[in-house]
């Protein structure tokens, strides 16, 4: 359900990947990234899938759930798919009427596929190893000297964490609100698109005035704790790059390589 | 070491600025309050009464419009001192939902301590000691949604103590609780003040908390009615039923009986004493008749 | 067994079934409430006793078992379930989750809206509902935002009444409510019940206000339906009660302590003025037997 949207993305564990520091994850997913889109060749790709398989095994999670992330997105990989089998011209081996379909177009289709599907299963994996709050950290953390240049980074991530902690507890209080107006008669299931659109107006007024009273009260407290902004501030968690980390980013750029390498002299008969 | 007067409201009144020209309403009308060191005062009233008001002037969430409020010899009107009278007075809302910032307990009793730029090997040192303080510490790997509302409102506290205050405000800290959250969180209290000699100000309207304090003032109407003992305190029921609080039941009882001309003590608090007066008030009933 | 208004059979529900979350909520549950019982419900918090109220009016579709209102099978046709919605008014704790209008009168008329009735009969009913709560006729044209806790609360209530349900309940209405507050609910309660006969389930956790008010307690512990009965039978089990870790009243502990130390006093003193009563009757009689 909703509430999946802070912690049902995330699989506790102790495996390596899990112990990874969220920087080095979010910069090696980067690079994983680029990697997929660099490999233009059934062989290269299938190096990039080596990687992704491998990363699952590390985590010692179920291969259940790369299907899991797949499923949302199926639609549009078919699209894709179709896409590219119907409309890449080439030597048709396959022709009725005026439909003609080339080998460059399946192998095309292929290709766009398998890229999607690994660009999918290998982020979900950084989001089922990382706590979303220690994403956050990271990302805080990556992007601190973007600070220099005026980007407010320490207030997106505060506010990304301020998200994360009451988006639980919002979806809790937008389920007794609508119970309370279902217990007065409340009609949410009947009806056309616009009754429907009205019959939202009595759960989301009550939550807007809500929240706006949670925020309220909320920067009293944080006031009251001394908050004053990113400055001069500490924190309780350092971040620290272990032996592992440096081991996972020396393994991924070798996989780069290996993939650069491959495009470039690997079995000519599958390059595009 | 202890400071007789450690807060001091000096005859102090305010209201909320009108928008709309009419007279602004008096929230609190020259009302003096000195709070030693040490001590573990109730603030009682209904709703409405100013109390809660109060309570926001002692570690200068409000200022007055006028009198002076001193914590530690600091005026509360001065800017500079704005963080350390927050450091030295720290305050506990009513909604536990609503203070808690992080998505972690741990991370969230760190929060004040993050602020204050302390040491990272501190701020674990002493968010370990104030989570262990409140009986949290097994939780400190928990979402605050996992939590129910007593154990919210003690991470609350340990995220104030944390930052090792003189003093704590609680702002009707248990209003929100079921019974059992209610007494985890005053067990909690009456440790912070009998263990740890933290100055304790509860702002609430259950009379059977204050009488839990060591000290008890009234609040009616924006003004000071009643400031004693409980016992001195509660003495005067048929005042505090006419603005609208109770007395605890015990004690009501005693009252009513001592009206129709039975011997009992002058004002009668707990359980026990209330017992211990009517067996013996009956035991010696029966030798007169 | 036909004056039933509310009778639940074999009534269990489960939270995330086939999941590493189930959570047995309402576990076999059979109850029968008779027609213009005011019944007190209570149980801490996760006993199941929200979980049970909002299957009697059709909230929550029972994982197994039935529920009859007025003998009906409220789920046969799950398409007329908002019928039983009218009949059954739910009142739940927090005003703020349900007022949204702009005025009260509109807020209050939402319900009756619901039911399709005429203009002028919502009207009517609207002040109605108000004049029961104790809502003047200023009050309609406010906005429900600005007035405060207590008669947010008000409002909240008014706006179920307005639908004339034949059975009334209420979670918890006077939580976080200063005593005179909860006093003027509680009579409203009262008023209604004794002036349209209407069933009332009211949950609390205040023992106090149920002893004092309902005719039926209904306990609830760890999902199961505990004890159901006349309340002064229930009350009179101060020991399973405390054991439940259920907040007896501070009169019937006393009394249960003197029982305890061998003084003759009945077993089921709720209130304070019952407690004035029996303790002027012994000594009355000299100590009595």
């Amino acid at each position: 359900m909703l509430k999946d949207v802070t912690f049902g993305q995330y699989f506790p564990g102790d495996s390596v990947i899990h112990k990874m520091d969220p920087r080095m994850k979010l910069i090696l997913i980067i690079v994983y990234i680029v990697m997929l889109f660099v490999a233009d060749g059934i062989i290269p790709l299938m190096l990039g899938v080596a990687v992704t398989v491998f990363a699952y095994a590390l985590s010692k999670l179920s291969f259940k759930l790369v299907w899991r992330c797949v499923k949302p997105i199926l639609p549009i990989v078919i699209f894709t798919a179709v896409l590219n089998i119907f409309f890449i011209e080439g030597d048709p081996i396959f022709q009725w009427k005026f439909i003609s379909i080339s080998e460059r177009g399946v192998i095309t289709a292929v290709l766009m596929c398998v890229r999607i599907i690994s660009l999918i299963a290998g982020s979900s994996l950084l989001t089922y190893t990382t706590t979303p709050i220690a994403l956050t950290d990271g990302l805080e953390r990556l992007m601190k000297p973007l600070a220099k240049i005026k980007v407010p980074v320490h207030e997106l991530s505060m506010m990304m964490t301020i998200a994360l902690r009451f988006i639980p507890t919002l979806i809790d209080e937008t389920g007794k609100i609508i119970a309370a107006q279902k217990a007065r008669g409340a009609d949410m299931d009947s009806g056309n698109v616009i009754q429907k659109a009205k019959a939202l107006v009595p759960i989301l007024i009550p939550l807007f005035v809500s929240a706006f009273r949670r925020a309220d009260e909320l920067a009293l407290a944080m006031e009251c704790r001394c908050y004053r902004g990113g400055e001069g501030r500490t924190r309780l968690k350092q971040l620290s790059l272990s032996p592992r980390d440096w081991i996972a980013a020396a393994f991924m750029t070798a996989a780069l390589a290996g993939v650069v390498l491959l495009n470039k002299f690997g079995p000519a008969v599958m390059v595009l | 070491m202890s400071k007789e007067k450690f807060i001091e409201a000096n005859r102090i009144s305010f209201s909320y600025p009108s928008y709309d020209g009419t007279l602004p309403h008096l929230v609190l009308d020259r009302v003096s309050v000195t709070i030693k060191e040490g001590e573990f005062l109730a603030v009682l009233g209904h709703n409405g009464s100013g109390k809660s008001t109060l309570a926001k002037h002692f570690n200068a969430i409000l200022i007055p419009t006028e009198g002076t409020v001193t914590v530690d010899g600091m005026n509360t009107a001065e800017e500079g001192k704005l963080y350390e009278i927050r450091q030295e007075v720290g305050m506990v809302f009513q909604n536990p939902d609503n203070q808690i910032v992080a998505t972690l307990v741990e991370e969230d009793v760190a929060f004040a301590l993050e602020n204050l730029g302390v040491p990272p090997e501190e701020i674990r040192r002493r968010v370990d000691e104030a989570l262990k303080k409140v009986g949290m510490y097994e939780y400190r790997l928990h979402a605050p949604d996992q939590l129910s509302g007593g154990q919210k409102q003690r991470v609350a506290i340990a995220g104030i103590i944390a930052m090792q205050p003189r003093c704590v405000v609680l702002d009707e800290p248990t209003a929100m609780l079921d019974p059992k959250g209610r007494r985890e969180v005053m067990s909690t209290i009456k440790q912070l003040n009998e263990e740890m000699g933290v100055t304790v100000v509860l702002i609430t309207h259950y009379m059977d908390e204050a009488a839990q304090c060591g000290r008890v003032v009234v609040i009616d109407d924006g003004k000071t009615i009643l400031d004693g003992t409980p016992r001195e305190v509660f003495k005067n029921v048929e005042l505090l039923k006419k603005r609208g609080l109770d007395v605890p039941q015990v004690t009501e009882l005693c009252y009513e009986l001592r009206k129709e001309g039975c011997k009992l003590p002058d004002c009668v608090l707990t359980e026990d004493e209330c017992t211990a007066a009517i067996e013996n008030l009956l035991k010696g009933g029966a030798q007169n008749g | 067994m036909a004056d039933a208004i509310i009778r639940t059979e074999n009534l269990s529900y489960v939270y995330s079934k086939d999941t590493p979350f189930e959570h047995v909520a309402l576990d076999n549950a059979n109850i029968e409430i008779e027609k213009g019982a005011f019944v007190g419900l209570i149980g801490h918090t996760g006993s199941g006793k929200s979980t049970l109220i909002q299957h009697l009016n059709g909230l929550l579709k029972p994982t197994s078992g039935k529920v009859f209102v007025e003998g009906e099978d409220i789920w046969e046709n799950p398409k007329e379930i908002r019928k039983f919605r009218f009949k059954v008014g739910l009142v739940f704790q927090y005003p703020e989750h349900q007022l949204f209008e702009e005025t009260v009168e509109k807020d209050i008329a939402f319900g009756p809206k619901n039911m399709g009735l005429s203009d002028e009969e919502i009207k009517l009913r609207v002040r109605e509902a108000a004049r029961l709560t104790g809502l003047s006729e200023d009050y309609l044209e406010k906005s429900p935002f600005e007035l405060s806790g207590g008669e947010k609360r008000r409002v909240a209530i008014a706006g179920v009444l307005a639908m004339q349900p034949e059975v009334l309940i209420l979670d918890e209405p006077t939580a976080g409510l200063d005593p005179k507050g909860r006093e003027y609910i509680l009579s409203e309660i009262k008023a209604y019940h004794e002036k349209r006969g209407a069933t009332v389930i009211l949950v609390s956790h205040s023992m106090e206000d149920v002893a004092r008010f309902a005719t039926h307690v209904l306990i609830m512990n760890r999902s199961k339906v505990a004890m159901y009965g006349k309340t002064r039978e229930i009350f009179s089990r101060v020991d399973e009660l405390v054991e439940m870790g259920l907040e007896v009243p501070q009169i019937s502990r006393v009394f249960s302590k003197l029982r305890a130390d061998g003084v003759d006093v009945p077993d089921s003193v709720l209130t304070v003025a019952e407690a004035k009563s029996t303790v002027l009757r012994l000594l009355g009689k000299g100590g009595g037997r």
